[in-house]
């Protein structure tokens, strides 16, 4: 679980920066917004990317809730876990 | 023989025409213009109930199509004037939200605002700030005996209020008449424009208080009587192949976008994505609302050639919404007409002179076609006087498509329209009868097809502790062919660290105004000054921007979108 995990947010993080286009490392703290600067744009951008690498769904609605790396991992994991029954 | 908004619809519902709307789970339901009427009636009764009386302004809250145009509609019908308003997913965070719209309630000294029922509890906090309005409501919770016939109407009573931007500091709401937009939508769809007709089929994904998105393809087809597919505008921002599914799925031919859309699809539609697209049915794939970039559109047309999207469907265009919506389309049918000029020449003499793509400081610009007929536009040097060919000066425009004026602001309509022409704020040159835009005096600043105003950023960027409150100016840095990009210079004072500075304007920006900027420049105690007007000082910093020579206090730090 814990490599697992591990490996899923190393994997975020690298989605994150590739769509972020900035010289900037991302960790788990990192702040879409501020740390980052996602507009909503990037954010739809994200979403897609991470739907389209994880094969979930993630609700419209959600888009704008999550703020930080971490929560854009836990709303992930949550997505999987349903996923895998 | 004008017609007005109503009258439009009571012609479209005895035809075979359909709004088709797709939700942003991909989801679809088609209502006939007929049946859209009956609802309009409905809803136009239940409103006339509440106690709004012909001419009275309503304004409209509504993210999803259907409702939308039901509203919309419902309004017209009533005798009322409908105001769209940007829905809060679009402007910032939402206290923000409200702070922007209140102006633009109070400006349009709207009696009601027209929403759905998750935003009315949020929307109710209107009523405090904006004393006009009597209610908000709900246009799924409206109920009352339905008008038998739509309220008649004056061709030269207001249609619309249609807003520029969401301006705190001066909401700028355009009035058009039903003359107007009745001239300008004839225009757009005659055969001197698009030659529309009932079997056109359009697709959009634009926001519908957006004026592309509201008269250019909604209106556009109530008039001309086609069916046209409404796709939720987040729906593309997610997967911009969505767009291009949809007019796959129902031969689409007509659809326009801004330049960023092309932009989207080219980086990031996948190769994988391109199995099952058939773009061949797009005969009119416009582009307006921001500068247009010759390099988006043939990388986009390079790219999806294989799944039949020809070059010849580009129709870029030209508009403000001070002249209803479209002032210019390059005709439907044809290469892309691209100037290829001398960047020096035209900052430094204001003449394009041709040169070869490949000499240095070339700059590819994009024709966009001429004035319709029945309408004039000129070019004119700063006297007032028109030039000659090739040489740049402002863009005026004239005819049955400019506005009445400014809502509630009698001296910015007489700055903008003398003698019947109307100042576009944009700059360009005539060359072979075509209209090339290479600039902007006006100073708004036009970000993925979205305005602002600097005086708005700037003032939430006063407020942000460590700024010198007062000493900020916000601009575009333009460049011809090229979108723009928004630049904040700050003059700091106390001792927070410049990037913690930067990143905090950054996001307040973003929260407030849902811009993010390209550049915040920290610079020394001074520079911005206060002696000058606010308009003066933003064209100088804008200048020293551009030749490099702004003192910095902390390098640069570039914004997301620059770094690819």
């Amino acid at each position: 679980m814990t490599t697992r995990g591990l490996s899923l947010e190393a994997e975020i993080i690298a989605i994150v920066k590739r769509v972020s286009r900035r010289p900037v490392e991302p960790t788990a703290a990192s702040d879409l917004e501020l740390d980052l600067g996602f507009d909503s744009l990037l954010r739809y951008e994200l979403i897609a990317e991470l739907e389209d690498r994880f094969d979930v769904s993630i609700p419209l609605n959600d888009i704008e809730t999550i703020r930080t790396v971490a929560q854009v991992r836990e709303h992930l994991d949550a997505l999987i876990k349903v996923g895998s029954g | 023989m004008i017609r007005t908004v109503a009258q439009a619809l009571d012609d479209a519902a005895a035809g075979p025409g359909a709004y088709v709307f797709v939700d942003a789970n991909g989801a679809e339901g088609s209502v006939r213009f007929a049946a859209l009427r009956d609802s309009a009636l409905a809803l136009g009764g239940a409103l006339r109930a509440r106690g709004l009386e012909p001419g009275d302004c309503v304004a409209l809250v509504i993210p999803e199509a259907a409702g939308f145009l039901t509203a919309f509609l419902g309004a017209s019908v009533a005798g009322l004037v409908p105001t769209p308003l940007a829905d809060p997913v679009h402007v910032g965070t939402f206290g923000a939200y409200l702070d922007v719209i209140a102006p633009l309630v109070r400006a349009a000294r709207a009696r009601a605002i027209i929403t759905t029922p998750r935003l009315r509890p949020l929307l109710d906090a209107l009523q405090v700030s904006a004393p006009t309005i009597r209610f908000v409501s709900a246009w799924s919770e409206l109920t009352g005996p339905a008008l038998s016939a739509a309220e008649p109407a004056d061709a030269d009573a207001p249609a619309l209020f249609q807003f520029t931007s969401g301006s705190t500091s001066q909401p700028k709401g355009v009035v058009l008449t039903h003359a107007n937009l009745d001239a300008n939508i004839r225009a757009i769809g005659g055969p001197a424009g698009l030659g529309l007709s009932p079997d056109c089929v359009g697709v959009s994904w634009l926001p519908l208080f957006h004026d592309m998105g509201l008269i250019g393809l909604a209106l556009c087809a109530l008039y001309h009587g086609n069916i046209t597919v409404l796709l939720s505008p987040w729906a593309f921002v997610k997967r911009p192949v969505a767009w291009l599914r949809a007019i796959t799925r129902h031969r689409g031919t007509i659809s326009f976008a801004p330049n960023f859309a092309y932009e989207m699809c080219v980086r990031r539609v996948k190769d994988a994505e391109l199995d099952g697209l058939d773009l061949s049915s797009w005969r009119v794939a416009g582009c307006g609302a921001e500068p247009i970039q010759a390099g988006t559109l043939e990388a986009f047309a390079a790219k999806f050639a294989p799944v039949g999207f020809r070059a010849t469907s580009f129709v870029p265009a030209y508009g403000l919404a001070e002249h209803t919506l479209a002032a210019t389309l390059a005709p439907p049918g044809r290469d892309l007409r691209v100037d290829t000029v001398r960047a020096s020449e035209l900052a430094a003499r204001r003449r394009a002179v041709p040169c070869s793509s490949d000499a240095p400081g070339a700059l590819r610009l994009v024709g966009c076609g001429r004035a319709f007929p029945e309408h004039a536009l000129r070019v004119v040097d700063d006297r007032g006087h028109p030039v000659g060919e090739r040489v740049v000066g402002e863009i005026l425009v004239s005819g049955p498509s400019v506005m009445q004026g400014y809502l509630s602001a009698p001296g910015a309509t007489a700055e903008v329209i003398r003698d019947g022409w109307c100042s576009t704020g944009d700059l360009g040159y005539l060359a072979g009868g075509e209209l090339y835009i290479c600039g902007r005096r006006k100073e708004t600043i036009i970000v993925a097809g979205r305005n602002y105003f600097p005086q708005d950023l700037e003032q939430v960027v006063n407020r942000v502790p460590g700024v010198r409150a007062g000493c900020v100016a916000a601009f575009a840095a333009t460049e011809p062919g090229h979108p723009d990009r928004a630049v904040v210079v700050v003059e700091t004072q106390g001792h927070t660290p410049g990037d913690l500075l930067q990143a905090e304007v950054r996001r307040r920006l973003l929260q407030a105004t849902g811009l993010a900027v390209h550049e915040i420049v920290l610079v020394p105690k001074g520079t911005v000054g206060r002696t000058t007007s606010g308009k003066l000082r933003r064209v100088e910093l804008r200048e020293r921007y551009a030749a490099g020579t702004l003192v910095r206090t902390h390098p640069r730090a570039r914004s997301p979108q620059e770094v690819s």
